[in-house]
């Protein structure tokens, strides 16, 4: 038959182009991410927030912090400097820092020409309300041993408002510059810990980026140990290595077992080793898959890779159709086989990729990716199941064991009695009290944290290098917007009252602000008028053998100073922790972020935004586990509709009974699913919803076999349960991952697969004995 | 002469090793010797652009299991007091009241307590320290190692014998400070009210 030379060949050419496609793609090495956040909903439309987010986030992701700790501190400085040193000569950093090098004369430069700009609050108005009392203090610092060293000489700055803006800079946690090194020092549990800061040449998700660096902290932790010293550190590119090396351990787990019981299977049923063959399908339906995955998002999350790997067990049920055919269709032969099959194939095609593109409409970039790798992995796998493979198995006759097919009979048998004494509207009866007392039970759980395994100690870890250096970055921020600069600092201010409260009640360890770096252009104005009232309390400068000419040339140059804008401040060296907050101007006006050290409570946080113009409080965490929530309803929507569609789609073959025959069965599996997760006492999450979505499009194929009845009751009952078993395989084997998304996913679907195989004989024709 | 020319070279060899007795870890043990010593002091500063130097004048208390009271006299009166937990400025009510710790500033008062107390080995971890002099009149030069030091010193002065005497920093901006211990003595315990000062 020409048809079945022709498919073959058309199907070599375009394989041949997706591998060449594929190849393209690989060019520059594995196309993959770990990164979570792409992975989760894009909830803000604002562009303006996305940018403000991307800013906080991008240290996180890029920065490595490590505390090199010991109990003698040179020894712990050296450590550092050594352990930097190389750091920097591996190439992967693009700047490793443990000491601080402080440019003075650019330093003094900034805070002589800041002198009105920087002046913090509180000395400005000193300033304004109490000019005698400021020089009084002028007097007394000058006099003062301890005021430790101005970086800028009296002589320059007569009234020291230098001196002011240095004492107002915020501190920084616990960690104090040792002034013989320059080292930035912490002393907690009897141990100097010398800061470093490591940041990355790349993002962090570059894909070997956080591998490499992992290793080359762990070599680092030995050379510590071995002289007594310990190494803590912290950084978003240690989870992303654990997320990595997890994943592929998942991977190979879950793909390898899945590959290897569903050979062994196809081995022990069916007794030849070129039904191994049976295996192509899967294999072009995953190159399908990561195709078609990184052609459309550029690229393709290994959690992708792992839910996806799940695909195996579900594409390898195409060639299963056919082949469970040869207990009842005697000789076998492969194309004859699959023109028996060929429509079940289809619906089950279309079917499954409803169920998959379902997911791909919630707002996860996640699921989206995973719906178009698994739906284009099926498309991959059908049409090698139903253009090459039989081709492949041309001239072999299967002779399959008959274990399989007696094990179908004994379970159809066993139903046949059950039956006999129990009818199905009483075992309907008892499903649906155990339904709806598992119902009961089911608790609901969202939380991002779902969607992260990260082992307790790099958490742990964090934990003590927040306690040790006070440095604890909260991933909540202020977002303020203004007009202009002028409304933007005040909006700023205005929070800052509300912060500075929370930081002496002690529920706020400290927060960055750019009002607190410069003040605004009315103030600055208003702090040039005070100076002139400044020459009535010149006495106690004077007495103290000051001349009058160099304090009247003194005032002079201060109110020569410009008014200073928040970029000019932003360019000094003094501006360098403030300069990630300014977002610039943009077509409402300006912007610029508020981030905060050491307070997660949301609630306690927006409280804080409350009837504050302009001020928003962004909190990426606490939006997603609203979004995680109100998904599962939409979730729950999106299933509903995709059951429509697959009726619409088995109207034809079944009619409209039969049709919904075979969608109630997946349906009423799933809700058996739920009642069990109740039962169990598992919580549901958005991604045990996720699973029976998917699993209802799966299962939906178990009831076609079942309705088809093509070879007779308990061939097709062998067939689901040969398909059912390898499709458990894979999913039931993602419920060992460690992470909780994952885990959840993987348990759901092997629930619901199990309730499919056991009501898939109800989606018989005539149900009941006669079977 | 050549007999004295060779007698003082003698001399001389006997005595470089003398000269070279009094090493850094006497001068240690030598201020580290006196529990409590209580002083006078007189600091100026000598800023470049003023024909005068700002000149204040006090009273110290150095305990070596406490610390320093600092007990400013004229122009100003105002108390200061260093221990191991910071440095506190008497209010005006009477009780300390500790300022929010400085990095630079409270480095600084460790090199301080360090230098008043002869702590050479806090000294050498920042210093080049040159020691010269015998015990009864030495002369202790600090040039700082790091670029973050040398920025800020070109170097401190500290001369004295049983105690401390004289410390001159001397400003990379051309200022400099001097303060001069007068009248130390370590005779007296601490009295009632300055334990009471460093209780609280």
């Amino acid at each position: 038959m020409p048809i079945e030379r022709l498919l073959p060949r058309l199907f070599l050419i375009a394989l041949l182009a997706v591998l060449a496609l594929a190849g393209w793609q690989w060019r520059h090495g594995a196309p993959l991410s770990a990164n979570l956040m792409e992975l989760v909903p894009g909830s803000t439309p604002d562009a303006l927030e996305l940018r403000a987010e991307q800013r906080i986030q991008e240290p996180m992701n890029r920065e490595m912090l490590v505390l090199v700790g010991h109990a003698d501190p040179a020894e712990a400085v050296e450590l550092a400097q050594q352990l930097s040193e190389k750091w920097q000569a591996s190439g992967l950093f693009e700047k490793v820092q443990w000491n601080v090098q402080a440019d003075l004369p650019a330093l003094r430069e900034q805070l002589l020409r800041g002198r009105l700009a920087m002046l913090p609050p509180r000395d400005r108005t000193d300033l304004i309300e109490h000019p005698e009392a400021f020089i009084q203090q002028r007097v007394q610092s000058l006099f003062d041993p301890f005021g430790g060293f101005s970086l800028v000489p009296s002589q320059e700055d007569w009234l020291g408002l230098t001196g002011r803006i240095q004492n107002g800079q915020p501190m920084h946690g616990s960690v104090q510059l040792d002034i013989g090194s320059g080292a930035l020092i912490a002393k907690a549990d009897g141990k100097s810990w010398v800061l470093l800061r490591a940041r990355t040449r790349a993002d962090a998700f570059d894909m070997r980026l956080p591998l490499h660096v992992s290793a080359l902290l762990d070599e680092a932790r030995q050379q510590a140990s071995a002289r007594d010293a310990q190494l803590l550190a912290a950084s978003g590119l240690l989870y992303a290595a654990h997320g990595q090396q997890q994943a592929t351990r998942e991977i190979t787990w879950v793909g390898g077992g899945a590959t290897l019981g569903i050979l062994l299977l196809l081995l022990l049923a069916f007794k030849r080793w070129r039904v191994l063959l049976a295996f192509v399908p899967v294999m072009v339906g995953m190159l399908f898959g990561a195709t078609a995955c990184v052609a459309l998002f550029g690229k393709m999350h290994v959690m992708t890779l792992v839910l996806g790997s799940s695909l195996i067990g579900v594409a390898v049920d195409y060639p299963l159709h056919y082949l469970s055919k040869s207990w009842s269709l005697k000789p076998w032969r492969s194309w004859p086989a699959l023109r028996l099959t060929l429509s079940g194939l289809s619906l089950s095609l279309a079917t499954s990729c409803i169920g998959y593109l379902a997911l791909a409409w919630t707002p996860f970039p996640a699921l989206t990716q995973i719906a178009v790798f698994s739906a284009a992995g099926l498309v991959g796998a059908y049409l090698t199941a139903v253009c090459l493979l039989p081709a492949l198995l041309n001239g072999v006759e299967l002779r399959p064991a008959q274990w399989p097919l007696k094990i179908a009979e004994a379970l159809m048998n066993a139903r046949a009695r059950l039956l006999t004494r129990v009818g199905t509207p009483v075992l309907l009866g008892a499903l649906l009290i155990f339904c709806a007392a598992g119902l009961l039970q089911l608790t609901t759980k969202n939380d991002i944290r779902q969607w992260i395994a990260a082992p307790q100690s790099l958490t742990d870890e964090a934990r003590s290098l927040a306690r040790i250096t006070g440095y604890q970055p909260t991933s909540q921020f202020f977002l303020v917007r203004g007009a202009d600069q002028q409304q933007l600092l005040e909006r700023q201010t205005a929070l800052s009252q509300r912060l500075d409260q929370l930081v002496t009640q002690g529920k706020l360890q400290g927060y960055l602000s750019l009002n607190q770096l410069v003040a605004t252009p009315a103030e600055q104005q208003a702090a040039r008028a005070a100076l002139d009232t400044l020459p009535a309390h010149w006495q106690p400068l004077l007495a103290l053998g000051v001349p009058p000419e160099v304090l009247d040339n003194e005032l002079a140059n201060l109110r020569a100073l410009p008014v200073q804008g928040i970029d000019d401040v932003l360019a000094g060296p003094l501006g360098e922790p403030w300069r990630l907050l300014w977002l610039g101007s943009n077509d409402q006006g300006v912007a610029g972020i508020v981030s905060l050290q050491g307070l997660n409570d949301a609630a306690l946080l927006r409280a804080q935004a409350q009837d504050l113009p302009g001020v928003q409080l962004v909190d990426r965490l606490g939006d997603l586990n609203k979004v995680f929530a109100a998904t599962q309803i939409s979730a729950a929507e999106l299933k509903l509709a995709s059951c429509v569609l697959i009726v619409l789609l088995l109207i034809l073959p079944f009619g409209l009974r039969g049709a919904l025959r075979v969608i109630v069965l997946p349906l009423l599996a799933a809700v058996c699913s739920l009642a069990s997760l109740g039962w169990l006492g598992q919580p549901l999450t958005l991604f045990s919803l996720f699973g029976l979505l998917l699993v209802t499009a799966i299962s939906v194929d178990y009831a076609i076999l079942m309705r088809e009845q093509i070879g007779g009751a308990a061939v097709s009952l062998l067939g689901t349960l040969l398909a059912a078993a390898t499709t458990w395989l894979s999913f039931g084997l993602l419920a060992i991952s460690s992470t909780p998304a994952v885990s959840n996913f993987g348990l759901s679907v092997s629930l619901g697969l199990a309730f499919s195989f056991i009501l898939a004989p109800w989606a018989g024709r005539q149900h009941g004995a006669r079977s | 002469m050549s007999a004295f020319k060779g007698l003082l070279s003698l001399m001389l060899l006997t005595l470089t090793p003398l000269a070279h007795a009094f090493d850094l870890q006497q001068l240690s043990d030598q201020l580290a010797k006196p529990a409590v010593i209580h002083g006078a002091f007189v600091q100026e500063k000598h800023l470049r652009s003023l024909p005068q130097p700002l000149t204040s004048k006090g009273n110290f208390v150095l305990a070596k299991d406490s610390g320093l009271l600092w007990l400013l006299e004229t122009p100003l009166k105002q108390d200061y007091r260093i221990t191991a937990a910071g440095i506190a400025r008497r209010a005006t009510d009477g009780g300390w009241q500790m300022l929010p710790g400085k990095s630079a500033g409270a480095e600084q008062n460790r090199l301080f307590l360090a230098v008043l107390q002869g702590d050479s080995s806090g000294l050498q971890r920042d210093f080049d320290v040159q020691l010269s002099g015998d015990a009864q009149a030495w002369q202790l030069t600090l040039v700082p190692r790091s670029m973050l030091l040398k920025q800020v010193f070109n170097q401190i002065n500290i001369n004295g014998g049983a105690l401390v005497q004289r410390i001159e920093l001397l400003e990379t901006q051309g200022d400099s400070t001097l303060l001069k211990m007068i009248d130390s003595s370590s005779d007296k315990p601490l009295s009632d009210p300055e334990r009471a000062d460093f209780a609280d």
